[in-house]
């Protein structure tokens, strides 16, 4: 309901006990109503500033008389042009089954209003609204029982090429991403997909939070080993290195991590200067990210 | 620990000589730096060789060119199908007098400075050559004129003819567990080296060529001390040691290291071979090979560079596949490595 934009707007300026307290009335229309149509009515109650409304004395929804039905209030409070405005919207419900033209009445309510000069009650009058019979309809003899009804309206033709375009770019798109979800997940048919056996190592060795000093670090590194000879489909030793990175180019990049990975096992496992091992968990830790990314992006 | 310093620097400066060496045998023979890689870890590691390959490819150029390298003679046999033990070690002529003489042959002539003896077509010999030869090479020793001679410098460089059959006397089981390494030589793959080999008259005549390689550059007389100390210098970690354990397991029983040919039944194709002495002189070959390369400390990657040609020719495997050639002994051996994870 927005009765603000009604085009029909009824102004009642009644002139409330005190001097500054005013009350307005609108409504969408006077007159027209039916047997079980919604009278809309805004209630304007303008105040001092200062002044604050009783919210108990706002009228409750409920049947007013035989024939007429309060069904809504609602209450909103602002302040317009240094004056405390309340805006009530009223929706009132007609029963009155009227046999012709004539007005019914919508009866008054007070409002309990506390200013500073203390508690008053403005008096919302009665107003009267026409409402109207329902009568048969007595149209000209027709032929056809067709030709009783009006005719349709004509089709607003609607051009469906742009959403229909829209909609199957949308489709793809959305076919799209769920064959990357399906591949990621390696849902049907993507369940070959080849092992991810970094990523598996990655979370692995987070999980066991190693420490260099630890005999675990050793561990890990033997772990990576064997995740590489998986990889390579048999043993990876250093001097196969050149070999390994021609085949699987998605680590290239990672050429100089490799060798100083393979330097720091052949130095912890087989012999050499170990005075000079600066390799740590936290760097084993990075280089099976890096190969784990490497593995995803491949 | 002088001790030990002193050791540590003499083997750097034998190793410094020994690549010398294996430098100046590059002057006279091209394209083959494999094979002279490997004849110098067997110089080192005091081991006999089989030398297998095609008639021309250089062999005895190479071998010569060793001798030459290391200072000391050589001496070559050729194996016939009527050859004995007595001519292998006596000289039998008629003297000026018209009367028999018997003196010592080339190899008790030299014995004392050789360590390069080379028996070409080994397999043309009879049964009875390769027993002497068994103990030449196992003990380098033989006896003659009623007491025993030493060759303390001695390697045997041995070639197999294995393009004929008939006539030849296959080297059996024990024999071949002997010699320390089968190195094949092809001729050389590298375009450059085949030019220069067919078009350049250098290479035409052998005397010539041979005197290109320095004399001494290795003085054989140092080889058992070096021999020597790399064995006891040259260090095998824990993780090495389990890693040829491993090797030599899943040569023993491919299946239950995991091992496996494609239409092969690996159950039944191993006979015999890959005795403790071949997996010994395996580690020897591997020790030597990290002293070459300038560490103090073996790694897989030594074992496996050496392990074809120091046990392909010690696995035996069923009559029906060894006609097909060794080609299954190194399949065999690849997919061991393949299978056997290090560390």
């Amino acid at each position: 309901m927005c009765i603000a934009c009604l085009a029909f707007a009824l102004y009642t300026a009644f002139s409330a006990s005190a001097q500054d307290v005013t009350v307005r009335i609108h409504l969408a229309r006077p007159f027209g109503y039916f047997v079980g149509d919604l009278i809309h009515a805004r209630i304007d109650v303008s105040a001092p500033p200062e002044a604050l409304l009783s919210r108990a004395s706002l009228p409750n929804p409920g049947p007013l008389t035989g024939s007429l039905e309060l069904r809504d209030v609602k209450l909103r409070e602002t302040v317009e042009h240094g004056a405390r405005l309340w805006r009530l919207d009223l929706t009132y419900q007609n029963f009155y089954v009227a046999l012709d033209v004539r007005e019914i009445e919508i009866p008054s309510f007070d409002l309990a209003i506390s200013t500073a000069a203390g508690a008053e009650t403005v008096k919302v009058p009665a107003w009267r609204v026409g409402v109207s019979p329902l009568r048969e309809i007595t149209p000209q003899k027709q032929e056809e029982a067709t030709d009783y009804m009006r005719p349709d309206g004509s089709a607003v033709f609607v051009n469906e090429t742009t959403p229909r375009n829209l909609a199957i770019g949308a489709g793809a798109a959305a076919l799209l991403a769920l064959a990357l979800v399906a591949r990621d997940r390696a849902w049907p048919p993507f369940q070959r997909r080849k092992v991810r056996v970094f990523s598996a190592l990655a979370n692995e060795l987070s999980a066991r939070r190693i420490e260099s000093g630890d005999g675990d670090f050793g561990a890990a590194i033997q772990s990576v080993h064997r995740a590489l000879d998986a990889v390579n489909g048999a043993t990876l030793l250093s001097a196969d290195l050149p070999d390994f990175l021609r085949r699987r180019s998605e680590f290239g990049p990672l050429r100089a991590d490799f060798e100083r990975f393979f330097a720091a096992s052949k130095r912890r496992f087989f012999g050499g200067e170990r005075s000079s091992d600066d390799f740590r968990a936290d760097e084993l830790t990075r280089f099976v990210s890096a190969l784990a990314k490497r593995e995803r992006a491949g | 620990m002088n001790d030990t310093l002193h050791v540590v620097q003499k083997l750097s400066d034998w190793r410094e000589r020994a690549l010398e060496f294996e430098q100046e045998i590059q002057k006279a023979v091209v394209g083959q730096a494999r094979v002279i890689r490997l004849v110098t870890i067997c110089i080192f590691a005091r081991g006999h060789v089989l030398i297998e390959g095609d008639v021309g490819v250089g062999k005895t150029t190479l071998l010569r060119s060793v001798s030459r390298a290391l200072g000391g003679d050589f001496a070559r046999v050729e194996g016939t199908v009527d050859m004995m033990p007595s001519d292998i070690l006596y000289h039998t002529y008629i003297g000026e007098d018209g009367r028999p003489r018997v003196d010592p042959s080339e190899l008790l002539r030299l014995a004392e400075t050789l360590p390069v003896f080379f028996f070409n077509e080994i397999n043309r010999a009879r049964p009875q050559v390769h027993s002497l030869l068994l103990r030449l090479m196992a003990e380098r020793s033989v006896s003659a004129f009623n007491h025993v001679h030493h060759f303390p410098y001695l390697n045997v460089f041995a070639d197999r003819n294995m393009v004929e059959r008939e006539e030849t006397f296959e080297l059996p089981a024990a024999a071949r567990d002997r010699f320390f390494m089968e190195i094949p030589m092809r001729a050389p793959t590298d375009e450059e080296a085949r030019r220069r080999l067919v078009f350049d008259p250098a290479f035409h005549d052998t005397e010539t060529l041979i005197e290109r390689v320095s004399s001494g550059s290795f003085d054989y007389r140092k080889t058992p001390e070096v021999a020597r100390a790399i064995q006891t210098h040259v260090k095998s970690s824990e993780a090495l040691e389990r890693y040829v354990l491993n090797l030599w397991q899943a040569l023993i029983q491919p299946s239950s290291a995991g091992v496996s040919l494609p239409d092969i039944d690996l159950s039944a194709l191993i006979k015999g071979g890959a005795s403790p002495r071949g997996l010994a002189a395996l580690v020897r070959a591997a020790r030597v090979r990290a002293w070459l390369e300038g560490r103090d400390y073996l790694i897989p990657e030594d074992v496996r560079d050496v392990f074809i040609e120091v046990m392909s020719h010690r696995i035996f495997v069923d009559p029906i596949h060894a006609l097909r050639g060794d080609d299954i002994v190194k399949r065999l051996c690849h997919a061991a490595f393949d299978a056997t994870p290090v560390p």
